[in-house]
């Protein structure tokens, strides 16, 4: 299956202090796939994340996405993507309802609010305040308020970070939902079993460069080829297994 | 309705009402300018009298004397503490600003000179701190004395004085610094509003995720600004409201020029905080930067000193204070009813503070 490529990316580099953070990384993102970037703590996930969002200048290479220059056009780019950052954060006082408005009237748009506050279970929560809700609900409003434009790439920086295992799982499932959609996203996590279960292809960053990049399972594969073992104790379950299989799948917040 | 406008009058909507559920918001709009209403109302509201606070120290034992003493009691001017009796008991009191002034009748204050009337020589005693105060009374008590001399030795009196108001229409000290509250209050709501507004939503990157939407800077501006202008409008009201019904504030001028003038300002001021919050990081770099715009303005713009008593070369400096057109021409307004044209040169520098501070706020504005 030979799919269209969304996102190209040659050469970016950013520069902070005459040390590149981000050292010339090239990669193509697919439409409609599940994009994972990996990396330890300072590897430039997120400072690369933030110039394919128009959030930081580029000082070197180049970004298209579907065929627009991300350093010179920010604008056309900005009503092509959402983004969930790291830490969502709304204005307080502000209901759900008046948040999702907001929203799509800065992109010029009216929305049915309801309508996407249903579409991540939210509905019960419509005249709420942010600040009211648990981690997982603001994860999912915040996704919700990313999507109102309809963009065809969606980002979204080290989403599950501090969530329970439910909710976890939930944000995956939202996830896989809005790339069924036809939504292309594109995000970083430092989670393997995150990475290894939702997403289709991954590149490994360390250091500012990419270090590897496929589907997690021909990573696996080339490490396997290379001779690795991993202790050999066949585990049919591990405690997060338990832990589910104790407190059940159900959302809890 | 096009579609620039619609993040806008959706930004408007929406802000308002996040006031109207935010109880400490609602409180610095709303109540807190009020306080300060019935604090200067409390000082300037009522009869403005002239009163003493004296130590009457009586040596003599005339029956003029005793009859001064009752008499001055009634006195409206003077408030004689009784549980002094001795000059060094007053003297420590004057010292301690208790007193303003003590008037020793000496033992012999009122008895009969050779000339077959009622003699004596009041001495006025007054800290050097209180010179004024002591002066006043002097000349106080040589005026009553004036009258019980005219009693005894008949003489004419070609020349006199007397003294007469010129407001007219019975303009009161209130009216005068009403002006002076209501600039205070839109500088506050106007500057002290955004400069911890802004920097906290920096800080929780709320601002940031405006920035990856298409919502321009413009159009963030602009509806901050109209929210704020109304907001500010409404507080306003409601000061007028207490003004007129509780401390008979007149407002002589055009209604619709002042509703102008007010939103004008309230645009300019706003404008001043949102270059500060718009710049600053964070509050420790808001807060101070407020301070020092804020503070010199609340002293030197006539908010709550005349600025006419200021060295002139002051004076000239303080004119071209954002917020000094602004209580100029509400005080005109209110006290004198003046119309548009004579309220160009204020109107016109108020604008011109609006387009300076807007170029300021775009140019240093950061999301983050």
């Amino acid at each position: 299956m030979k799919q269209a490529t969304i996102l190209e990316v040659r050469d970016l580099v950013k520069r902070y202090d005459n040390k590149a953070v981000v050292d010339g990384i090239s990669f193509d993102v697919k439409k409609g796939e599940i994009f994972g970037i990996l990396g330890p703590n300072g590897a430039g996930k997120t400072t690369t994340l933030e110039m394919l969002e128009t959030l930081r200048p580029i000082d070197g290479g180049s970004a298209h996405l579907d065929g627009v220059d991300v350093s010179s056009r920010s604008d056309a780019i900005k009503a092509m993507i959402g983004v969930q950052p790291q830490t969502p954060s709304f204005e307080e006082k502000t209901k759900l309802t008046e948040l999702i408005e907001f929203f799509s009237a800065a992109y010029g748009e009216k929305v049915n609010a309801m309508e996407f506050l249903r579409s991540v279970q939210l509905e019960e929560k419509a005249n709420s305040y942010p600040e009211q809700l648990s981690g997982g609900q603001r994860q999912r409003f915040s996704i919700a308020a990313a999507l109102v434009h309809g963009p065809k790439v969606f980002f979204l920086d080290e989403p599950t970070t501090g969530l329970d295992p439910q909710a976890r799982r939930n944000l995956w499932d939202l996830i896989r939902e809005v790339r069924d959609r036809g939504v292309t996203v594109i995000m970083t996590t430092h989670y393997m079993d995150e990475a290894e279960l939702l997403c289709d292809r991954v590149a490994v960053m360390d250091a500012g460069k990419i270090i590897a990049l496929d589907t997690p399972k021909n990573l696996i594969k080339a490490l396997l080829k290379k001779g690795f073992k991993k202790d050999q104790h066949v585990e049919q379950a591990n405690l997060e297994d338990v832990f589910i299989d104790l407190t059940g799948k159900a959302l809890r917040d | 309705m096009p579609k620039a406008l619609l993040p806008i009058i959706t930004f408007v909507k929406i802000d308002i009402r996040r006031l109207f559920r935010d109880r400490l918001a609602m409180f610095f709009t709303f109540v807190f300018p009020l306080l300060f209403l019935f604090v200067f109302g409390g000082i300037f509201g009522r009869n403005s009298s002239v009163s003493f606070n004296v130590a009457l120290i009586n040596h003599s034992k005339t029956e003029f004397a005793k009859g001064f003493v009752a008499q001055a009691d009634k006195d409206k001017v003077l408030k004689i503490n009784k549980e002094v009796t001795t000059l060094s008991a007053a003297e420590e009191k004057m010292s301690r600003g208790e007193l303003d002034a003590a008037i020793v009748l000496p033992a012999d204050f009122g008895e009969q000179s050779t000339k077959g009337y009622p003699a004596g020589k009041a001495e006025v005693i007054y800290n050097k701190n209180s010179e004024q105060a002591g002066q006043t009374l002097a000349s106080v008590l040589q005026s009553v004395f004036d009258g019980i001399n005219a009693k005894y030795v008949p003489v004419e009196k070609p020349f006199s004085v007397t003294a007469k108001s010129t407001a007219k229409q019975g303009l009161t000290q209130f009216d005068y610094v009403f002006a002076g509250l209501l600039g205070f209050s839109l500088m506050g709501a106007g500057i002290f509003g955004p400069t911890s507004v802004f920097p906290k939503l920096k800080e929780r990157g709320v601002l940031r995720r405006y920035r990856t939407t298409t919502l321009k800077v413009w159009q963030y501006f602009v509806g901050n600004a109209i929210s704020n202008v109304i907001v500010g409008l409404l507080s306003i009201t409601t000061m007028l409201a207490v003004g007129i019904t509780v401390f008979h504030l007149n407002m002589r001028g055009n209604w619709l020029l002042l509703v102008g003038v007010i939103a004008l300002s309230a645009l300019m001021l706003f404008g001043i905080g949102l270059a500060v919050g718009g710049w600053a990081r964070n509050e420790r770099q808001a807060a101070p930067l407020a301070q020092i715009i804020t503070f010199p303005m609340m002293f030197l713009t006539g908010a709550f000193f005349p600025r006419f008593l200021m060295p002139e070369w002051l004076q000239g400096i303080t004119t071209y204070l954002p917020l000094t057109p602004v209580i100029d021409s509400a005080r005109l307004i209110i006290t004198e009813g003046r119309g548009f044209v004579e309220l160009l040169p204020q109107v016109g520098l108020i604008a011109g503070w609006c387009v300076v501070v807007y170029l300021i706020a775009f140019r240093v504005f950061r999301w983050e």
